[in-house]
């Protein structure tokens, strides 16, 4: 491209896209990687105090009493609340239209009793958070401890120890999935394989912990609250029932967000109180979460117990899948996704994209005296994806096929979408062959196979492993994210505007916290209305900003934000061709948009944005007062179901046989988000995922002790990945076409977590494979393999 | 997670610092790497904190001819760094490797370390493995304390509250000796959960001398003396090691905890000990190797 004041008609048409599909570089990493940003915890107001928070020590118990008197008595303190100094305030209860689906009440500051570790009791507000801690260190709790089943298994039996009495049970919801004839395939199958497999409790882990700042306005009898929140439109609209007062005086602002990954996806009592409580005092009230508070009181993941089975005939066919779930959705369930999210999602989506004609998955949700689980990146299909990629593994096996061609055998064909699967999921088209055929490619599979031999034969432990997953994405209106919530997450507003000054702003209700939206959403825009991605603003996580929108989760944001930016900005665009086609003296048809400019095509008469805009707001005798038009549009974008993405990972992995360390030696991803925005962005959002993957399958596991006591407490001891323990990886992208789908664009947001479980676990269980060894408890720490090389090798083991 | 209130003195010199522990609740303050997490989690509460950082001379390595002096506030980073170690003793630079991450060893002390005593420590194990003698110094002067004395219990030494660790002495072995080091922990910088350091020398093909140490297996360091006294004498070889291997894991009585369980310990010695004392042979001038 040669420089020039704008762009002559020559080459135009053949350099676009222009900014989609390339890698433009983040356009906010200036400001963070320079420290410019602003998170919640930067905001500091004018009489700001702070607040601290006391917990439960107890996982199960009656208060007795709380005695807060010399709490009080600490110079610098100026207040310290529990649940009966706001007796107006509502519990949290999440609902749902889902059947068999108990909603559960969580006070922002526990009333009566306590049912988890980390439960807030009571907040102590002070002059600063020092002064705040020392207070509660001077608050005493009587406490009148209740039996606690922390095990969801033991939790579901008859006579345990109930947490919400009014339910008479801890089975929150329960549901079950079927298709075709389950119990009689399974029977005639002539082979199955089958298993117990279990995912433990995760938590994810922002590098930002939570921090909420509300400021009150007394004057307008209204608040801004500040917060580290992916769904600032969520919360808008949950304080408005909390607080009483319209969505016109509460704002919700998420400002520069380090961070979420599901964790800051849901309502919370703190967020809650920092607002009463600045209500109550009259000024601005900040609570920031520490690493323990972090810990033990943002929702957590996963943590589901599976036993499933598989059968399939001697040629490899799959004919029939069962799976039995429990989850482990501890005390409460959360606002507003419901206790029901994560469990329901692993049985939704256990087929994969796999054709097995008869299914059958169940699933319960137990209350345990544990902090609640909430949505953490792929929901639900890491645990569904390990399962059923362990158990195609294993009937690979069991036949001697290789299990790259088990795959290819029985994946969804080309020619076969759209398939409903048998928890009646839809697969659109998408590449799932592909996928796996790329990620074969990349990896070299034969080869590797050859080197694998080679290994084994000189006594090493090396294994390869296979995941390939479809999940769905940027859901529509016609599916809820979490079952039966009674939310619209599936539609989409952008608003885009050209100023008096020619620049270019465009709202939205999404809220990015390491998306990079503002880069790839000003892609789409730019590359719409014929200006440079650098000149675009964006606005998002504000709930003033718009009306209506809930914020960044559910691998949503791309595919629905950028579908309502290219409807916008094409509306837009036509409004700005109307007008200059009045100022150029040329038919509408005939205007072209590029870098800034409005020209007439194949000539250099044209004129920029800024003469634009000028003409339109500010020389009123520049167009007939009919030809003005508000530079200014509005556009919904709904994808209806949703679309669906995939992914193949392919890990290769070496287990030192005496130390039983695991090292990943190679790591493979190809995957299919339709249309690539930005392959830069695509690749981080793919490396991230699947490092936390490597968390789930190898290091991170929330442990409790029988008492419901948190004992991985602190960094030292819940162990996530460090830039050492994760590998390099090859990142291939099949770009899938998505017809009536404006920007052809598939969420991806979530698919490296998901897949690398699986996959790890898989390429540990190739290379045990000589010794029998069966990879289903995740993470497998080098504890867990210890224990199972020693009952197949007995004492002493290798060295 | 914000510590108790606290007085801090900053001392400019031993006497200083001294005077300033004669009170019922003050501690030293090095590195600040150990303490003050513990501090954050309100775990220590110290109502006062010496700070010794500004205490001259403390920081030197310096050589004694038959020993090495290492002051107490020399960093993690900086002995792995120091050629007089790297020539001595190059199983210090191979240990500090190991220990926690590059901020961290830019301010984590030596003598920090040794004080703090956790068992799975880097510093503590190189100190037993290497013979070293703690230099203390307190109220009525200095006194030097082996490492088997100076480690009590895990977190717990033989310091006396007003004492401050000063210096560590290490023994310059003979010529021709061969070192090495190794541990398994969960992740890069990590504390152990089992580590090994070796140290051989080799006379006409048989151990002239053997030592071991473990850490993450018991109260502080432990010398697998047993071990030791087994191979010495025996042809240096890695079947002689293998064929000894047993001693080593002999008294040892690890703890369970969230990391690994003892009987994954107990294996873990098996295998780094193989390890470490192979690496170390292979290492030995003169060695059969
Ligand atoms: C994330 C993380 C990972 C870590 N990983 C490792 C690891 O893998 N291996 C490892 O060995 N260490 C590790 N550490 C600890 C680190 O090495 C510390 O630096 C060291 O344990 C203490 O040294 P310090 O100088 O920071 O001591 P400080 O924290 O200042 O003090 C520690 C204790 O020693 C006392 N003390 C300090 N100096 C003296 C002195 N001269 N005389 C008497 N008492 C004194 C203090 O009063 C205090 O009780 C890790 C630390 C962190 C934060």
């Amino acid at each position: 491209m040669t420089e020039r004041a704008f762009p002559s008609a020559s080459g135009l048409a053949e350099t676009r896209p222009k900014y989609v599909g390339k890698p433009v570089q983040r356009l906010e990493d200036p400001r963070l990687l320079t420290g410019a940003g602003r998170y919640a915890a930067d905001i500091r107001l004018d009489r700001m105090v702070h607040a601290a928070f006391a917990r439960s020590d107890q996982a199960h118990a009656r208060i007795v009493s709380i005695d807060t008197d010399a709490a009080r008595e600490l110079p610098g303190v100026i207040g310290v609340f529990m649940a009966q100094d706001f007796p107006d305030l509502p519990a949290i209860i999440a609902p749902s239209r889902m059947r068999d689906y108990r909603a559960t009440a969580c006070a922002p500051l526990a009333r009566d009793k306590v049912r988890y570790v980390g439960e807030p009791l009571a907040v102590v507000v002070a002059t600063d958070r020092y002064i705040a801690e020392d207070a509660l260190a001077l608050i005493a709790v009587e406490w009148e401890p209740l039996d606690v089943a922390a095990d969801p298994e033991t939790a579901l039996a008859g006579d345990a120890p109930l947490l919400h009495e009014e339910l008479g049970t801890n089975l929150l919801f329960e549901r079950v999935f079927e298709t075709g004839e389950p119990d009689a395939a399974m029977r005639d199958a002539p082979l199955r394989v089958s298993g117990r497999f279990r995912m433990h409790r995760k938590s994810p882990l922002a590098m930002e912990p939570r921090c909420y700042v509300a400021e009150p306005d007394r004057a307008r009898d209204a608040l801004t609250l500040y917060g580290s929140t992916q769904v600032p439109g969520i919360i808008r609209d949950a304080l408005t029932g909390l607080l009483g007062l319209p969505g016109s005086r509460i704002r919700v602002v998420a400002p520069d967000v380090g961070g979420g990954f599901g964790g800051k996806g849901s309502l919370y009592p703190e967020e809650i109180m920092v607002c009463v409580l600045a209500r109550r005092l009259g000024r601005p009230v900040k609570w920031t979460s520490d690493r323990l508070e972090d810990l033990t009181s943002t929702s957590q993941g996963f943590d589901e117990i599976i036993d499933a089975e598989l059968g399939f005939d001697t040629d490899g066919n799959l004919l029939a899948l069962t799976g039995t779930v429990v989850g482990d959705v501890g005390a409460y369930s959360i606002y507003p996704w419901t206790a029901a999210l994560e469990p329901v999602q692993v049985v939704s989506f256990l087929p994969g994209p796999y054709r097995i004609p008869h299914y059958r998955g169940a699933v319960r949700g137990v209350a345990t005296p544990k902090p609640p689980t909430g949505p953490y990146r792929g929901v639900g299909r890491p645990a569904a994806v390990f399962v059923i990629e362990r158990l195609i593994d294993m009937a690979a096996a069991k036949l001697g096929i290789d299990p790259a061609d088990m795959r290819r055998a029985n994946l969804v064909r080309a020619g076969e979408f759209p398939h409903r699967i048998g928890s009646g999921l839809v697969w659109d088209r998408s590449g799932f062959i592909e996928c796996l055929d790329a990620a074969c490619e990349t990896v070299g599979y034969n080869e590797l196979r050859t080197t694998q031999a080679e290994a084994r034969a000189a006594g090493r432990w090396f294994g390869i492993g296979i995941a390939s997953y479809a999940e769905l994405t940027g859901i529509g209106s016609r599916i809820s994210v979490a079952p039966g919530m009674p939310i619209n997450t599936g539609t989409e507003t952008a608003s885009v505007r050209i100023d008096s000054t020619g620049a270019v702003t465009a709202v939205f209700a999404v809220a990015s916290h390491g998306q990079s939206l503002e880069t790839t959403l000003a892609q789409i825009v730019a590359e719409e209305l014929g200006v440079r991605p650098q000149d675009v603003r964006i606005v998002h996580g504000d709930s003033a900003a718009t009306s209506h929108g809930t914020g960044t989760y559910a691998s949503r944001s791309a595919v629905l934000g950028g579908g309502a930016a290219i409807l916008t900005a094409r509306t837009l665009r036509d409004k700005v061709k109307r007008v200059a086609s009045h100022l150029l003296e040329a038919g509408v048809e005939d205007i072209e948009t590029g870098d800034g400019h409005v020209f007439v095509r194949g000539t250099d008469h044209g004129v920029s944005f800024a003469e634009l805009a000028h003409a339109v707001y500010s020389d009123m005798k520049a167009l007939p007062a009919d030809k003005r038009e508000i530079l200014e549009a509005m556009e919904t974008f709904d994808p209806v179901t949703g679309t669906t993405a995939s992914a193949t990972h392919i890990a290769a992995v070496e287990i030192d046989p005496g130390t039983l360390s695991v090292r990943i030696h190679r790591y493979v991803v190809a995957e299919d988000c339709g249309r690539l925005i930005n392959p830069l962005v695509v690749d981080g959002q793919v490396h991230g995922g699947v490092a936390q993957g490597i968390g789930a399958a190898l290091l991170e596991e929330l442990r409790f002790d029988e008492a419901g006591q948190l004992l991985t407490a602190s960094l030292a001891d819940y162990t996530v990945p460090s830039a050492v323990e994760v590998p390099s990886m090859e990142v291939t992208h099949v770009e899938t076409e998505l017809p009536g789908n404006p920007g052809g664009f598939r969420g991806m947001g979530e698919g490296g977590a998901i897949g690398a479980p699986a996959a790890i676990a898989n390429a540990i269980s190739d290379a045990l494979a000589p010794l029998g060894i069966e990879v289903s408890e995740l993470p497998v720490t080098p504890e867990r393999l210890f224990r199972l090389v020693q009952a197949v090798l007995g004492k002493g083991g290798r060295t | 997670m914000k510590p108790a209130a606290f007085e801090y003195v900053r001392a400019a010199s031993l006497a200083e610092a001294l005077a300033a522990l004669d009170h019922d609740d003050a501690k030293v303050i090095a590195g600040g790497q150990s303490l003050v997490p513990m501090m954050n989690f309100r775990l220590a509460q110290p109502a006062r904190l010496v700070d010794i950082n500004a205490i001259p001379d403390l920081n030197r390595i310096e050589d004694a001819g038959t020993h090495v002096v290492i002051g107490a506030l020399v960093r993690h980073a900086q002995a792995m760094c120091s050629d007089l170690l790297a020539a001595r003793f190059p199983v210090v630079a191979e240990a500090m490797a190991h220990v926690a991450h590059l901020a961290i060893r830019n301010r984590g002390s030596i003598g920090g370390s040794l004080a703090h005593a956790d068992p799975s420590a880097e510093w503590p194990l190189v100190v037993a493995l290497l013979d070293g003698e703690i230099v203390v110094a307190g109220p009525d002067g200095e006194r030097t304390a082996a490492a088997e004395d100076f480690f009590v219990a895990p977190l717990v030494t033989d310091l006396a509250e007003d004492e401050i660790v000063v210096a560590v002495r290490l023994p310059v072995p003979p010529a021709g000796c061969g070192m090495a080091f190794d541990e398994m922990s969960r992740r890069a910088g990590d504390f152990a959960i089992v580590s090994a350091g070796a140290l051989v020398r080799v006379e006409d093909g048989v151990f002239a001398q053997v030592r071991l140490a473990l850490g993450g297996v018991g109260d502080g360091p432990v010398r697998a003396r047993a071990f030791e006294d087994a191979l010495v004498g025996k042809p240096a070889t890695p079947q002689a090691i293998a064929g000894c291997l047993d001693f080593a894991v002999e008294d040892l009585e690890p703890e369970s905890d969230l990391h690994a369980s003892a009987e994954y310990r107990l294996h873990l010695v098996g295998v780094l000990s193989g390890r470490v004392l192979e690496r170390a042979l292979a290492r030995a001038s003169g060695s059969a190797s």
